[in-house]
């Protein structure tokens, strides 16, 4: 690992003013489980390293205040499984942080940390583009919140401008009955980095709602306006027609070592009938249906 | 013979308590003062032509002592290998494999040297190169090595190192006599070791010799490899071989030793190399194999001919790839009599790491294929899968290859276990299936084992052998030999390994030998001891030799058992001392014979497998996976059953999830933990069955034969088995990725 | 030279203050530093577990740490679970079951399972796969270790 000086501010200001005067050379630390390995391959070479868990205003990581919960960049993957609400509201996003590495890498990697690293085959971005989440960031000219679908661009790429911190995620509970589910394709049981990461979301008006990753440079989100997945009397060709349609935007690397586009796009639907499946199941015992 | 006591039993480990407190010191744990920490540099090619290497900029990073360059090494370039001496001590002139070191940094520092080596500047031209057994047998492929590496071989000018023929009767006279004839060609990927210790080296100049910490598993084949490349006596070329985080093979035999023994003599300074779990890969790997199999049997089943060949894609320098290629081909027809077989092997060089010596030895790569035909034989003829299998088992003390060792086990109760604990011919769910195989291995063919146990007066023992306990658990097997035939508590026996100037020779530590051959020295050690202290008790009771009998610990005479120790306290007298007993196994090379000797033992295994296949996404789950061996006698039951629930679990992975992944230009792209996958504990069987069968009828002591192979060398085709028994589908490469298998179902409905 | 950092940490149960370069990793300092050489170094990615320690309670790869993060936190190694000489249930669990072969994956799997049994002391064989999910192991095909898991258990119930 090349040489750096490490800061620890205590304030948001003072982060702020690292990176201000740092610009392009800092690199920010929270869980540190993809910067280190970056640091130590020296693909990342910073001057400076900010460690931003030591910020007041980080702290708790994770707050309810009614039916929207406040994520810091400090919320470990492992409190987020924990957490009682996310379970409840967001089991999606529980079901994907919960896969994310090992137990250990969970301790530390941050769900901040996994949108912000800009990764495609990220877990927790199908939940969070399904559950709408927003991020709120802030920069020396005050904080924006920006919706999850704008914040993620490209591998590695994310709206997050020099200087800035992506401080918070937000999410609300939606306020119709909403069921969802999070499924994922690895190459084995244990442990693995995802060829297809998907989250269905079903709600009571009938809208089915589909996020897919690490079929392409994003995850992506799209939308059943039709109402044909959530039908169960809808035939499964059409239900194929609206899936197709939906998958689109997948487009599979064929340098991948993890999967093929041909099986990715396959494993897509099969994950996405499934998800729908249990998201409906879901949604009916919210609705109280047996 | 006696199997009562501590012999049959599962004492601690011995080094088992250092290794539950970290206190257990492994090559990377030990430091020498004033050590330079060495890196490797390398360019990204497998095959290259070196124009320069730039030095300058890398010399400027404070700290950096020496950076190695093929131009301060010894010319013509040091050569090296267990069988042929082709590996250089770093690559000249030309880059002939992904990862082969072209020079090397020491510095104060690891920071340092890793600096230095990213500033070292190489030139180089790209030369076409060869990484798949098609491309090297191109008659216009590239030459891997070199004509002049190989003088006097006559398939010099090819890309084909060795050629393999064996076999008995003649295929052709037979083919007739077959009621059915299948020919199959089964390929098996490129797999890596994977310990979970990192290779790693440390030379150390000390007067007019060197000390070396290496995690190689032959130590004494290491010291014969630097004593003669850098012409120091044995007697001073020292080599400690702290036991090794695991090997399975790939720590048998010397690699980057050498370069090591070299800069530290240019440094006059201890430098240490200890390599990442990259440069690992990059080191060792297990052949990937195509293997044609061609099988003519009779409606009923019984095998008429065995026709095998195999192709082994080998690396750049052989290592002791021919070997590998040999002893595998030479069982290739498997554990059966079969009246006529015919077997042909090739290794094909490439531009690929150099393949050496892994868990089974060549066998899991043939066995596959073997097993996997023969699966399909039996649902073409008709013929239940198990009980093809079963009626073509030798019975005991049959010559199933003419002129060797005959069948050493009753093979038909292994066979039987496993089925019943398998619950073949029952009724399965939908979606369901079960698979059986059957493998077999040929236990060492030579050797040299000394081993010398020190009983001291207080009635404790020394044990000194050179066995490497990798895992294994050789240390506590041998003490409870010693203790055994002492009569004392394992407790009080100490085991010293690891140190060629402390304990005598072994030849090596592989073939799952060392509870047979060095045990037997072991054994024979205390045997000598009985002689020293039948002698003693003669003299103290004034007794005649031949009224008295020492053995399981105690010694008889007059009526009356006395312990050992007792004994020996009384014979020493006031100075004290000890006793000390000599052990020595050798299996001599058998001239003629085509791999130099008949095998100590076999391992025979059968695996069965109960797996359920997810026919939307072709996930495999083993439902139930069930080993059993025939081992003789269980020494230690505890560790025979970790030998086979490792080895079980290791053949897992080969069937469904590792392999290397080459690029175009043949650089290995999964380097590392990350895309290079291995089970987890979350990818265990839903239950695991390791079985064994004892009939106390091995050559080693207490009726022991080796195990620790047995249990991975058939698991592939049995899980395979399970798959076409659940789907229908035969798939003939592995590793059965999700993908894979839904390709194969993708084809199967079109 | 690479900028130093003046740390206070409990390490195994010992206040202890030192300086620690900013570019090193824990286990780096644990091994090179403080000569705690039980914690090991496999994969350096966060895949392998090799380098499990427990910081304030939690297990986390010590590879993936920048040392200065355990700066007024407390570190247990593999060193800190026997007392005086005594081994801790785990660890007789693990000896007594055979648990260990070569051993280089065991101090990873210590930590793991000592975390787990801290927070659960009733798993189920799953919470012990999932909680040692993370910690390869080549030798041993992973049964031994979770019966150990599971004795330790029973140990610490009783």
């Amino acid at each position: 690992m090349k040489e750096f000086s490490y800061e620890r501010p205590e304030s948001l200001e003072e982060a702020l003013q690292v990176l201000g005067a740092n610009g392009s050379e800092a690199e920010i630390l929270a869980g540190g489980t993809d910067l280190v390995i970056a640091m130590r391959d020296r693909y990342a070479q910073p001057k400076v390293v900010v460690d931003i868990k030591h910020i007041a205003e980080f702290s708790p990581s994770l707050t309810w205040d009614g039916d929207t919960v406040t994520l810091s960049p400090t919320a470990t993957m492992s409190e987020v499984v924990a957490d009682e609400g996310i379970n409840t509201h967001f089991p999606a996003l529980a079901e994907a942080a919960v896969v994310v590495g090992s137990v250990q890498i969970r301790n530390r990697a941050t769900l901040l940390g996994n949108i912000c690293n800009g990764s495609p085959a990220a877990d927790t971005a199908p939940p969070l583009l399904a559950y709408d989440a927003t991020i709120v960031v802030a920069g020396s000219e005050g904080t924006r919140k920006i919706p999850i679908d704008d914040f993620i661009v490209g591998p590695g790429r994310t709206d997050l401008r020099e200087g800035e911190i992506a401080i918070a995620i937000e999410l609300a509970v939606p306020p119709r009955l909403v069921g969802s589910a999070y499924e994922r394709m690895t190459r084995r049981r244990g442990t693995d980095l995802a060829s297809v990461t998907l989250c269905a979301t079903v709600d009571d008006a009938g809208v089915t709602q589909v996020a897919y990753g690490s079929v392409g440079p994003r995850a992506w989100l799209k939308t059943d306006e039709t109402g044909v997945l959530a039908d169960p009397a809808a035939s499964s060709e059409a239900k194929a027609a609206v899936y197709e349609e939906m998958f689109v935007d997948a487009s599979p690397s064929v340098r991948s070592m993890r999967a093929s586009p041909d099986y990715r796009r396959a494993m897509l639907r099969v994950l996405g009938a499934r998800a729908v499946g249990r998201a409906t199941e879901r949604l009916q015992k919210l609705q109280g249906v047996s | 013979m006696s199997s009562d006591g501590i012999i049959g039993s599962s004492p601690n480990r011995v080094g088992g308590r250092d290794r539950v407190t970290g206190a257990q010191e492994y090559v990377a744990d030990i430091h020498s003062v004033g050590e330079l920490h060495a890196k490797l540099v390398k360019i990204d090619e497998s095959r290259a032509r070196i124009v320069s290497i730039d030095t300058t900029k890398a010399e400027q990073v404070p700290g950096v002592r020496l950076i190695l360059t093929p131009d301060d090494l010894p010319k013509p370039m040091p050569r090296f290998g267990p069988q042929y001496q082709d590996r250089p001590v770093l690559a000249v002139g030309t880059v002939n494999y992904h990862g082969e070191p072209v020079a090397a940094v020491a510095a104060d520092t690891k920071e340092a040297a890793e600096e230095a080596a990213d500033l070292v500047h190489v030139e180089y031209e790209v030369l076409p190169e060869v990484h798949t057994i098609d491309a090297a047998l191109d008659p216009d492929a590239p030459l891997v090595q070199d004509p002049s590496l190989r003088p006097g071989e006559p398939l010099a000018h090819t890309n084909i190192k060795t050629e393999i023929n064996f076999g008995w009767g003649d295929v052709a006279a037979v083919e007739g006599d077959a009621d059915y004839v299948i020919e199959r060609e089964y390929e098996f990927p490129m797999i890596t070791h994977f310990a979970i210790e990192p290779h790693g080296f440390i030379a150390e100049p000390v007067d007019d010799g060197l000390n070396v910490w290496s995690t190689i598993q032959h130590p004494f084949q290491l010291q014969k490899t630097l004593a003669n490349l850098l012409d120091i006596p044995l007697s001073k070329m020292r080599v400690f071989a702290p036991d090794p985080g695991g090997g399975f093979g790939g720590k048998q035999h010397p690699k980057l030793e050498p370069l090591v023994c070299y800069m530290a003599l240019k440094t006059g300074k201890p430098v240490r190399l200890i390599m990442s779990l990259e440069e690992t890969f990059q080191a060792v790997r297990r052949p990937s194999t195509r293997v044609r199999v061609k099988m003519g049997l009779t409606n009923d089943g019984d095998m008429v001919f065995q026709d095998i060949a195999t192709d082994y894609l080998i690396g750049a320098y052989v290592d002791i790839a021919d070997r590998v290629a040999e002893k595998s081909s030479y069982l290739a027809a498997g554990p059966y009599r079969v009246p006529v077989v015919k077997i042909a092997g090739r290794t094909i060089l490439s531009n690929t790491t150099p393949t050496t010596a892994f868990r089974g030895f060549g066998v899991p790569q043939i066995t596959w294929a073997r097993e996997s035909t023969l699966d399909e034989a039996a649902l073409d003829l008709g013929v239940d899968r198990f009980e093809i299998r079963r009626r073509n088992l030798p019975e005991k003390g049959f010559e199933f290859v003419p002129g060797d060792t005959p069948a050493d086990g009753d093979w038909r109760q292994t066979a039987d276990k496993a089925a019943e604990l398998i619950s073949w011919g029952t009724p399965l769910p939908e979606g369901r299936g079960r698979g059986i195989a059957f493998g077999i291995k040929s236990g060492p063919t030579t050797g040299l084992s000394y081993s010398t146990v020190r009983l001291l007066a207080d009635g404790s023992a020394i044990i000194f052998c050179g066995t490497s306990d990798m895992g294994q658990g050789a240390r506590t097997v041998f003490a409870q030999i010693v203790a055994q035939e002492m009569g004392i508590p394992i407790e009080n026996v100490n085991v010293i390994m690891g140190d060629t100037a402390t304990v005598p020779y072994d030849q090596q530590t592989s073939a799952s030998r060392s509870t047979v051959l060095m045990g037997t020295s072991v054994y024979r050690a205390c045997k000598d001891i009985h002689g020293k202290v039948r002698a003693m008790a003669a003299r103290v009771h004034e007794t005649d030799e031949a009224e008295i009998e020492v053995d399981g610990g105690v010694v008889r005479m007059a009526g009356e058992e006395l312990a050992i120790t007792d004994v020996v306290t009384a014979g020493l007298g006031a100075l004290g001392g000890e006793v000390i007993g000599n052990g020595e196994m050798r299996k001599d090379k058998v001239p003629g014979h085509p791999l130099a000797g008949n095998a100590a033992f076999f391992e025979f295994n059968c695996t069965a497998i109960e797996a359920e296949v997810d026919d939307e996404t072709g996930e495999i789950e083993i439902v139930k996976h069930v080993t059993v061996g025939d081992v003789g006698t269980a020494l230690n039951p505890q560790q025979v059953q970790g030998q086979d629930d490792g080895a079980a679990i290791m053949g897992l992975g080969h069937s469904l999830m590792e392999g290397l992944i080459l690029d175009e230009q043949g650089r290995t792209r999964n380097l590392g933990a990350i895309d290079y996958r291995i089970p987890t504990s979350k990818d265990l069987p839903t239950e695991l069955i390791s079985a064994s069968i004892e009939n106390h009828d091995g050559p080693g002591p207490y009726g022991v034969k080796g195990v620790s192979e047995g249990s991975l060398l058939c698991t592939a085709p049995a899980v395979g088995a399970a798959v076409r028994d659940a789907t229908g589908l035969v798939i003939r490469d592995l590793p059965l990725t999700p993908q894979r298998v839904w390709e194969a179902m993708r084809e199967q409905k079109t | 030279m690479s900028e130093t950092v003046h740390i206070e940490a409990t390490v195994n149960g010992r206040d202890r203050a030192f300086e620690v370069a900013a570019n090193h990793t824990l286990l780096d300092v644990l091994r090179d530093q403080l000569g705690l050489t039980g914690t090991k170094e496999c994969c350096v990615v966060g895949e392998c577990g090799a380098c499990t320690v427990v910081v304030d309670g939690i297990p986390m790869n010590s590879c993936l740490m920048l040392a200065v993060e355990i700066d007024g936190r407390d570190v247990t190694t593999v060193e800190g679970l026997a007392a005086d000489g005594h081994l801790n249930a785990l660890q007789q669990a693990f000896l007594d079951v055979s648990a260990p072969q070569c051993g280089f994956c065991i101090p990873g799997q210590l930590m793991s399972a000592h975390a787990l049994l801290q927070r659960n002391a009733d798993p189920t064989i799953d919470d012990v796969h999932e909680a040692l999910g993370g910690n390869l192991c080549r030798c041993a095909g992973y049964l031994q270790i979770t019966e150990a898991v599971m004795v330790a258990a029973e140990a610490g119930r009783q």
